[in-house]
């Protein structure tokens, strides 16, 4: 720490030996490890330093799974841990020894276990199917069935086709002989095979000399044969809740054990829920406790539905007795009761078809006339009678009154049992008492205020729409509806303002003529109406003006009109004043009578926009009223275009100060000499001479650029430009009046010559105090800087005070000349360099340094000393100059177009 | 300006018919220079390219989403304006018709519109009562200048070199002349339909829907003479000048052409001309340079071609 910043932060007030101050938070060397390594090296290591090795500490493939080769690994390969790639060799004694390579002269002892455990033996995921070509093959069986229905085809199937898979002791029974189809046990004669058919058949034990063998089974009796299959009891797996000996779909008769009479007992599916057409109906799905299956008619139409739609493919027996049925009925010849046949593919309904029944028209009293009003005036008249009565009735049951039957608690209260503890059942047992009161309160208080409680809505009661009253005030100012019925739209308004503003004391009621209900329908529609026509609103709204007349469309007479003879007096009266307006134009007269010429031609300026003149190649016809028209804002007004129009309008003999340059302007004089040739070659005599005469810029000049609006009026008058050669008389004639005149004597005050010294002084002045206290500013705060700042020493804050001062000064001149640039634009540069050391002539002419804030002023101080220094050049020359100096650069610009 | 022998015959022999338009043609134009084509605008939104000598149509140009009111060839017949219901003017690439601007800005149907001498600046005349004036050499999308002194609809504009004379219904001819800065309006008293000035810009023909055409002094507004005969009650009816300004040519809402003696304001036999078109005339151009051609666009649909029989 340098001595020096010691100082300055004694100065500040910290403690330079403070730990604070003396904190170093530099780093010098490097830093030692850090003396624990942690275990767990988060740090990277390049994969191909990353070692994998497995539990025994081998080194494995990248550790990501256990297992695989390693024989490849980095490096591995060739060394005693890795796999040594064996090269082909040809040879003749040893090709026996040669053998292909397989997969497990790759593994290592790990792949190896790896592959022992997943060969199995016995495959156990397969199913071990005990009871081959029973369960399974039943199963089987079955679905083939269900599918195609022919028995003789599944009977062959059965008989001809293996199971699908032999269990161990199929396999075994067929080692010892056993054949598909045949029973299980040692071969029988004939007879015994023939007993054994019948007793399957019959169900009855039957002696063996019952059996009678026919002469042609001779031969066949010589053999022995297999026994026949016995047919296996196959018990259903019970995987339903059901009672025993339900089936489903059984209805109530047949559960009591009574057999419907009906063949077909179709499950009935439950109603509530939908069956998609690919779904079998399942047990879930059928309504157990339907009991109306019986009565339902269930026939024709159901009937040809299975026929080819299975999604009424109910549990497979069932469907399959029902289907058999029906192909039966369907076969067998039925016929109507008067004997003809019934259509093939047609089932004769068992219940006949309900007659719509016909009652027969009252008789029609003789001389009895309709008469529709009666019957309206009654019921009305009964409806408004009813409608008190019926507001009671008709109450809505509230919902803790839905339920019936009592509830628990009553049940309790009533048999004494002590109520369990319950949770608080509202809001209002966990206010306070207090607050439970005030509520009560406010209710009864609002119960009172209204004509009728709120709790009972009657569909009677006078029901007030409400809307916000943002809608409702925006709906009043908006478009008002029922502009065609003035009493609706007043009470329309009405409704819009008690809304707007609640605590109005407007309250609608219902027309003598009108009922409750009709007034709750006017009250809806109004508001609906203020929903709708409210006015746009935010951005719309100001984009848009509601019309200030209301079309309401001509008014339309009902029937045949006549007009009455005073509209059409009225109309006729119209008419001609309109007749007489129109001829009140002469220019119509004079176009009507063919009188064209002067009195139908009407001549006035126009100002084409000055892209146009260039795009047609004219020029433009009022060029300076350009200028005019941005002279405020344009950066080099100059000074002689008020002296121009004073030279031309005003008494010359008024503004002696000015009316020496223009009154003899010369312009002509000087274009002959002036030429694109001359023009920066050093020949022009009259080169630079402007420059020496250069005069300030008026003061009033300044003043349109700086001073307020109020002298707006002036500065107008100042830019009005000078006309133009080649405008024509008729526009000037029109132009002129546009000058107002009496803003003249103002213009006098603002010629430099005219302005009092006191007032330029008071003006001066007040600058320069304003300048002054920004210098004082200025100089705190380059004061303050000074304390702030690091670089500085302490003696440097005296010289900044001074130093802007000088700075100023050079600030000034430069200021200056950046201003007279300005004002000489468009001139050439060796005038600017003439200029510059004129400046240093003015700057001689100073005698001692402008106050620093008087600028405005020191312009006039300036005009004064130009013109000192301007006297000595020859008047003529300044005669000369003058228009050309005095306009400036638009002048400038506009002589360089003339040489073009 | 009338030359000494009298007005030369007006041809009337039909030369081609040119008949793709399904609607009613409104407009038709000559193109400039050896004015071998025509370019029609109708009221099926396209406008049509045309061979006139051999009546057979070379292109349509199809942009349009409404009737096209209005067209204008530039100098150089590489491109044109089109105009109509749909409130912007189109400038077209004849080679690739395709618009190169679409200039959007009026608040209605554009009924005229007219490029200046060298096609930089297009001026527009539209139902809004303003004629705009667009650059063509810069891309802004603002007209250049608004001319919103008619009252209502502006139907007909001409640029001249340094003028431009609008006529509009509100009965007024107005000169907006650039050189002098000056509008001069003349009131005819009918809403106007064409304006046609003569070649030294002296005088100007103007139609006006109460069956009248005039020809009107520009220095003074003086009407040297008045045309009428035709029926044009209620009609767009474009009228124009014979051959070397000689007659006037205008057709009527009977289908018939007429045509007069400019000097004498005689009709010119034969008197009656005969029906040439089924509906009203809509647009007559005579050939700039052809003695012996005229065209005529009648709303039946068809434009037909002119020629004297040699």
């Amino acid at each position: 720490m340098t001595t020096r910043l010691k100082r300055k932060l004694a100065d500040i007030g910290i403690d330079p030996s403070s730990a604070k101050a003396n904190e170093n938070f530099c780093l010098i060397g490097t830093p030692l490890p850090p003396l624990e390594k942690s275990k767990d090296t988060g740090e990277f290591v390049p994969l191909w330093k990353q070692e994998v090795r497995d539990e025994k500490g081998r080194r494995r493939l990248h550790g990501a799974f256990t297992g695989g080769f390693s024989a490849g690994y980095f490096n591995t390969v060739g060394t005693k841990e890795g796999w040594a790639p064996s090269t082909f060799v040809s040879s003749r004694n040893d090709r026996a020894k040669q053998k292909a390579s397989r997969p497990e002269d790759f593994m290592d002892e790990e792949d190896l276990q790896e592959l022992r455990d997943s060969r199995t033996v016995v495959d156990t995921t397969e199913e071990m199917d005990l009871t081959a070509g029973t369960k399974a093959e039943l199963q089987r069986r079955d679905d083939i069935d269900e599918t195609d229905k022919d028995p003789l085809t599944s009977a062959l199937e059965a008989a001809m086709l293996p199971p699908a898979k032999d269990s161990a002791g199929a396999r075994i029974l067929k080692k010892m002989g056993w054949k598909i189809g045949q029973g299980i046990g040692p071969r029988v004669t004939l007879r015994q095979r023939r007993l054994q058919d019948l007793q399957a058949s019959t169900g009855r034990a039957i002696a063996a000399e019952d059996v009678k063998l026919g002469p042609d089974d001779e031969e066949a009796n010589k053999h022995t044969y297999a026994p026949r299959d016995t047919p296996l009891l196959i018990v259903d797996r019970k995987d339903n809740f059901h009672g025993l000996g339900y089936r489903p779909g059984m209805s109530l008769n047949e559960s009591l054990g009574a057999r419907g009479s009906n063949a077909q007992q179709g499950p009935s599916i439950s109603a509530g829920f939908g069956l998609g057409a690919l779904n079998d109906a399942d047990d879930d799905d059928l309504d157990v406790y339907d009991s109306s299956s019986n009565s339902r008619n269930r026939t024709a139409y159901d009937i040809a539905d299975r026929e080819d739609d299975d999604s009424i493919a109910i549990s497979s027996k069932s469907g399959r007795a029902k289907r058999a049925t029906n192909n039966i009925r369907s076969t067998s010849a039925e016929t109507f009761r008067d004997g003809t046949l019934v259509l093939p593919g047609f089932v004769l309904s068992d219940k006949p078809v309900a007659e719509d029944r016909w009652f027969p028209l009252p008789e029609i009293p003789k001389g009895w006339t309709p008469n529709p009003r009666r019957v309206w005036g009654q019921t009305q008249s009964d409806q408004s009678e009813k409608e008190n009565i019926k507001a009671d009735a008709k109450e809505p049951i509230p919902y803790n009154k839905w339920k019936s039957g009592m509830s628990a608690d009553e049940r309790g209260t009533m048999l004494g049992e002590t109520p369990l503890p319950s949770a608080p059942k509202s809001v209002f047992e966990y206010m306070s008492q207090k607050d439970r009161e005030r509520l009560k309160n406010i209710t009864a208080n609002l119960k009172t205020g209204t004509p009728e409680p709120a709790s009972t809505p009657s569909p009677a009661s006078i029901r007030m729409p409400s809307i916000e009253p943002h809608i409702a005030s925006a709906a009043l100012r908006g478009f008002q509806p029922f502009t065609s019925d003035p009493i609706k739209q007043g009470r329309y308004t009405a409704f819009l303002q008690s809304q707007a503003d609640p605590s109005s004391s407007i309250t609608l009621k219902p027309l003598p003529s009108q009922s409750i209900i009709e007034f709750n329908k006017e009250m809806d529609e109004y508001a609906q109406s203020a929903q709708i026509f409210k006015p746009m609103s935010g951005a719309m709204a100001g984009r848009f003006t509601s019309a200030a007349v209301v079309e309401t469309g001509p008014q339309i007479y009902e029937g045949l009109h006549t007009p009455s003879e005073k509209e059409q007096e009225a109309k006729r009266q119209e008419e001609e004043r309109k007749r007489e307006e129109e001829k009140l134009s002469p220019k119509e007269h004079a176009a009507k009578l063919g009188m064209y010429g002067p009195m139908t031609r009407e001549v006035k300026v126009w100002q084409p926009a000055r892209l146009l003149c260039k795009r047609f190649g004219v020029k433009d016809p009022n060029p300076v009223s350009e200028t005019a028209e941005n002279g405020p804002s344009s950066s080099y007004p100059s000074s002689s275009q008020p002296d121009d129009t004073n030279g031309t309008q005003l008494d010359p003999l008024q503004t002696p100060g000015v009316e020496v340059g223009a009154s003899s302007s010369g312009t002509d004089i000087n274009g002959g000499k002036r030429d694109l040739t001359n023009i920066g070659l050093g020949e022009d005599d009259t080169q630079g001479r402007d420059t020496l005469t250069y005069e300030r810029p008026s003061v009033d000049v300044f003043k349109a650029i700086f001073a307020s609006d109020d002298e707006d009026s002036d500065e107008e008058e100042a830019a009005e430009p000078p006309e133009p050669p080649q405008v024509p008389a008729t526009t000037k004639d029109i132009e002129m009046p546009s000058i107002p005149v009496d803003t003249v004597p103002d213009m006098n005050t603002f010629k430099p010559a005219f302005v009092p010294k006191e007032s330029r002084l008071t003006i001066g002045s007040d600058e320069k105090e304003k300048s002054k206290n920004k210098d004082k500013k200025k100089e705190k705060k380059d004061k303050r800087k000074a304390l702030v700042s690091f670089d500085d020493e302490g003696d440097e804050g005296e010289s900044l005070s001074i130093k802007p001062k000088k700075r100023r000064k050079e600030k000034e001149k430069s200021k200056d000349k950046d201003k007279d640039k300005d004002r000489d634009k468009g001139k050439g540069k060796e005038k600017k360099h003439l200029k510059e050391s004129k400046k240093d002539d003015e700057d001689m002419w100073v005698e001692k340094p402008a106050p620093p804030g008087v600028q405005a002023m020191d312009v006039d101080l300036v005009l004064d000393e130009d013109r000192k220094v301007g006297e000595p050049v020859p008047q003529v020359s300044s005669d000369v100059d003058g228009p050309n100096n005095a306009h400036g650069p638009t002048r400038g610009r506009k002589r360089a177009i003339d040489f073009m | 300006m009338a030359p000494s022998r009298g007005p030369q015959p007006l041809a009337r022999s039909l030369h081609a018919t040119l008949a793709n338009h399904k609607g009613p043609v409104n407009v038709a134009r000559y193109a400039k220079g050896s004015a071998k084509y025509i370019l029609t605008g109708g009221q099926d939104r396209t406008v049509r390219l045309w061979n006139a000598s051999l009546g057979t149509e070379i292109k349509a140009f199809t942009a349009h989403g409404y009737e096209v009111l209005s067209i204008s060839v530039a100098h150089d017949n590489a491109k044109f304006a089109s105009s109509g219901g749909d409130r912007s003017v189109f400038v077209w690439d004849v080679t690739t018709g395709m618009t190169t601007r679409r200039l959007a800005g009026h608040m209605g149907k554009i009924y005229a519109v007219e490029f200046n001498e060298d096609a930089s600046v297009v001026a527009s005349g539209s139902f809004d009562a303003t004629v705009r004036l667009w650059d063509l050499r810069a891309q802004t999308r603002h007209p250049i200048q608004v001319l919103d002194e008619a009252r209502d609809a502006v139907q007909t504009i001409h640029v001249g070199s340094t003028t431009i004379i609008t006529g509009s219904v509100d009965g007024h001819v107005r000169t907006y002349d650039l050189r002098k800065g000056e509008l001069r309006s003349d009131y005819i008293g009918h809403p106007v339909t064409a304006v046609v000035p003569t070649q030294d810009s002296q005088t100007t023909l103007v139609t006006t829907v109460d069956s009248h055409i005039r020809l009107i002094d520009m220095t003074s507004g003086k009407s040297l003479n008045d045309f009428s005969g035709h029926k044009n009650a209620s009609y767009r009816c474009r009228g124009c000048f014979g051959y070397g300004e000689a007659s006037v040519v205008c057709g009527d809402e009977d289908g018939k052409v007429w045509a007069w003696d400019l000097v004498d304001a005689g009709l010119l036999q034969p008197n009656p001309p005969p029906k040439v078109h089924e509906k009203v005339i809509t647009w007559t151009e005579h050939h700039p340079s052809d003695p012996n051609e005229i065209i005529t666009a009648s709303a039946d649909g068809t434009c037909k071609v002119w020629r004297q029989p040699s």
